[in-house]
């Protein structure tokens, strides 16, 4: 135990917070501490220092404009006063760094975010090792607690019957992903080259022109570059080395704070990785891989590792599985297969790799990504069915609001393809959007704030269902702008609405959301990592308030979806339901689209 | 140093995440990346450094208050 006593003087005029947070540290620690008031010259402090025989001063200065002259001075006059080599000096505040410190003649500098133990190892002569304990992440399971037990019963009853009428129309239905799917299945399996070979063959056979060109001709798609072996040791190396450093933040400051996913997809693989392992050490929960809009048009996977200058990374075997071996052991991994020609393949593919979640709906990949309502609906059964297989829950994520459809068609499409998914045994989460809504744009409810129409959306959810909830995606699109500190703030300020509203997780932008020029970058993501952490530091366990309109909003919600189900309930289709536009209309701004029509086939 | 820097009305910020195994590393690359654009005041004004690298925000001042401002005289 230290036995003289450790003097804290702030050489400020006004400033001495610090000081007395570390007092109260070292208190409770035992010492015996003497804190001046602010504004005393160094002079009198050295003159307390002799007279209490102390031998530790710790000064705390705010530096600006000619403090670095007046701390040199300080030790300057401790060495006058001949003190200098008896006593510990050092220096905290605002801009303070070590080196700095060093500089001045101090023997330490401690600048903001100091821990209490940093100090104590300091007076005490001993090498601060930092406690990583509180750093340490386990991976959530979002579907946890939840019951998926309805609150609307009518609700569910109408459920019940459509899903009875999507199985009956998928029944002996399929297509070619599903049957590509199938014959990955078998190549997933280690077998002989021969056998492999024939599978290859049957695979192409249901594969696009361009996919086969790759296996059989070797012929490399526009823009894409086939990664090489010294790249991938480069890599290798590299990932080893930074896991060595590794050191993972927490966003959360309260236990109910949601978990973060981050959004990656390049082009490249390694520079996803490289973004990923950034966003990991900056606290972000978990990653979801964006896909090509190109390669979800396209029927069948290439292989290997491939890098292309475009938006969203190639899905291949070996890319997911190169990202996957990286991941921090508490990142939860999602592959998105919502949208394209390939999902019951993607599916299979992330189970295998052991992806934590996937992403489906049947809805929104009809109408507003582009895949013919038929094929979507027979790829995502087939897709369901996997994750229920590998035990991986799925999201349902409503991007078709984006188009312009509006919330209640869009939740209506989505409680159908959760109440399909809980029939086939899946687990879900429901994804509405977080965003400056297109239908609150044209009708005015978001004139006065962003907050009610949001709030309405995961209230009106949770009258309707006992399930667990990810607005996204990411959180606040169409608010961001271009400048990072705008784009940063909107998404912080999303990002505490959503903890207000006690959400499972939420998916962030990087402050490059608006930003069409290129790929986003890695100093991006960090911003709005840190400033969702500020956030959730700034607002803990308090909430935001939605005015009463949020109220009338649920209301008009809820009625909107009863009635959109009652509607595809008189269609008595919900594939046909999906063609008319009753779950999102081309006056609404949705399309069914048309990559891979007419390509169902009976079994 | 550019000419352009003349228009400058104080300094230069860049905003960059340095790939790099320390926080000291981070900060003689930010400083040394500044030099190299022949400013000679370089600070660094904010730096955080996890596994990966360090995030920083590295300054060049072009023009401190009382200095000669080569924006006064600037046809541009």
């Amino acid at each position: 135990m230290q036995q003289k006593p450790i003097l804290l003087a702030p050489l400020d005029p006004v400033h001495d917070i610090g000081l007395k947070i570390m007092k109260r540290s070292l208190d409770e620690a035992g010492f015996e501490t003497i804190l001046l008031p602010p504004d005393y010259k160094a002079g009198e402090i050295i003159n307390t220092a002799m007279g209490n025989d102390v031998d530790t001063i710790l000064i705390s200065r705010t530096l600006g404009y000619g403090v670095a002259d007046l701390l040199a001075n300080f030790v300057d006059l401790a060495e006058a006063a001949g003190i200098r080599d008896k006593v510990k000096l050092a220096i905290g505040g605002m801009a303070v760094r070590p080196e700095l410190a060093a500089e001045l003649g101090f023997d330490a500098g401690f600048g903001p975010g100091t821990k209490p133990e940093e100090l104590l190892a300091f007076i005490e002569n001993k090498e601060y090792v930092p406690d990583k304990s509180s750093a340490v992440k386990e991976k959530s399971n979002l579907t946890e607690g939840y019951t998926y037990q309805y609150k609307h019963q009518g609700m569910e009853r109408m459920l019940d019957q459509i899903v009875d009428s999507i199985m009956n129309w998928a029944e002996g239905k399929t297509s070619p992903a599903v049957k590509r799917a199938a014959i990955r299945e078998k190549m997933l399996i280690n077998q002989g080259e021969a056998e492999n070979l024939e599978l290859l063959s049957q695979y192409l056979g249901y594969s696009d022109e361009m996919v086969q060109d790759f296996y059989n001709d070797r012929k490399i798609p526009d823009k894409c570059r086939p990664l090489g072996q010294d790249e991938i040791d480069s890599l290798e190396r590299y990932v080893e080395a930074t896991k060595e450093r590794m050191s993972a933040q927490k966003l959360q400051h309260v236990k109910d704070n949601p978990v973060v996913f981050i959004q990656y997809g390049t082009g490249c693989p390694f520079m996803d990785i490289a973004h990923i392992k950034t966003s990991e050490a900056w606290g972000a929960d978990g990653a979801v891989h964006f896909d090509p809009s190109w390669a979800a048009r396209t029927e069948g996977f290439l292989s290997g590792y491939l890098t292309h200058e475009q938006d969203g990374s190639i899905i291949t075997l070996e890319n997911l599985a190169q990202t996957k071996k990286h991941l921090q052991p508490s990142t939860i991994w999602q592959v998105r297969a919502h949208r394209g020609l390939n999902t019951p393949e993607t599916v299979l593919l992330a189970g295998h790799l052991g992806a934590d979640m996937t992403k489906i709906n049947i809805v929104y990949g009809s109408l507003g990504a582009g895949t013919d309502p038929e094929r979507m609906t027979v790829d995502a059964i087939a897709a369901i069915k996997y994750a229920a297989k590998f035990g991986m829950p799925f999201d349902i994520v409503t991007n078709e609001e984006l188009c312009g459809v509006p919330a209640h068609k869009a939740f209506a499409g989505m409680l159908i393809v959760n109440h399909l998914a809980r029939r086939l045994g899946a687990s879900t989460v429901l994804q509405p959007l977080f965003c400056y809504s297109p239908e609150m744009m044209i009708n005015g409810g978001m004139d006065d704030n962003y907050i009610d129409f949001n709030a309405a959306k995961i209230m009106a959810l949770r009258q309707v269902i006992d399930a667990p909830i990810w607005p996204g995606a990411p959180i606040g699109f169409l608010t961001q702008d271009e400048d990072r500190v705008q784009s940063a703030m909107t998404t912080a300020l999303h990002a505490s609405l959503a903890a207000s509203l006690n959400v499972d997780a939420i998916s962030i932008a990087s402050s490059d959301e608006a930003y069409s020029g290129g790929p986003i970058i890695a100093s991006s993501r960090i911003d709005t990592l840190r400033a969702t952490k500020e956030a959730f530091r700034f607002f803990g366990s308090a909430g935001i308030q939605p005015t009463v309109k949020a109220e009338e909003m649920v209301s008009t919600l809820v009625s909107g979806i009863e009635q959109v189900l009652q509607n595809v309930l008189d269609k008595g289709c919900f594939v046909q339901a999906l063609y008319d536009g009753i779950l999102g209309s081309k006056e609404d701004g949705a399309y069914p689209g048309r990559s891979g029509r007419g390509t169902i086939t009976i079994e | 140093m550019s000419a352009v820097f003349k228009n400058v009305m104080d300094a230069i910020d860049i905003e960059t995440f340095l790939v790099c195994s320390s926080e000291s590393e981070g900060k003689e690359l930010a400083i040394r990346m500044v030099k190299d654009m022949g400013i000679q005041d370089a600070d660094i004004v904010f730096i955080q450094y996890q596994g990966p690298g360090a995030r920083v925000r590295v300054r060049g001042y072009v023009h401190k208050p009382g200095a000669n401002y080569g924006w006064l005289n600037s046809k541009t």
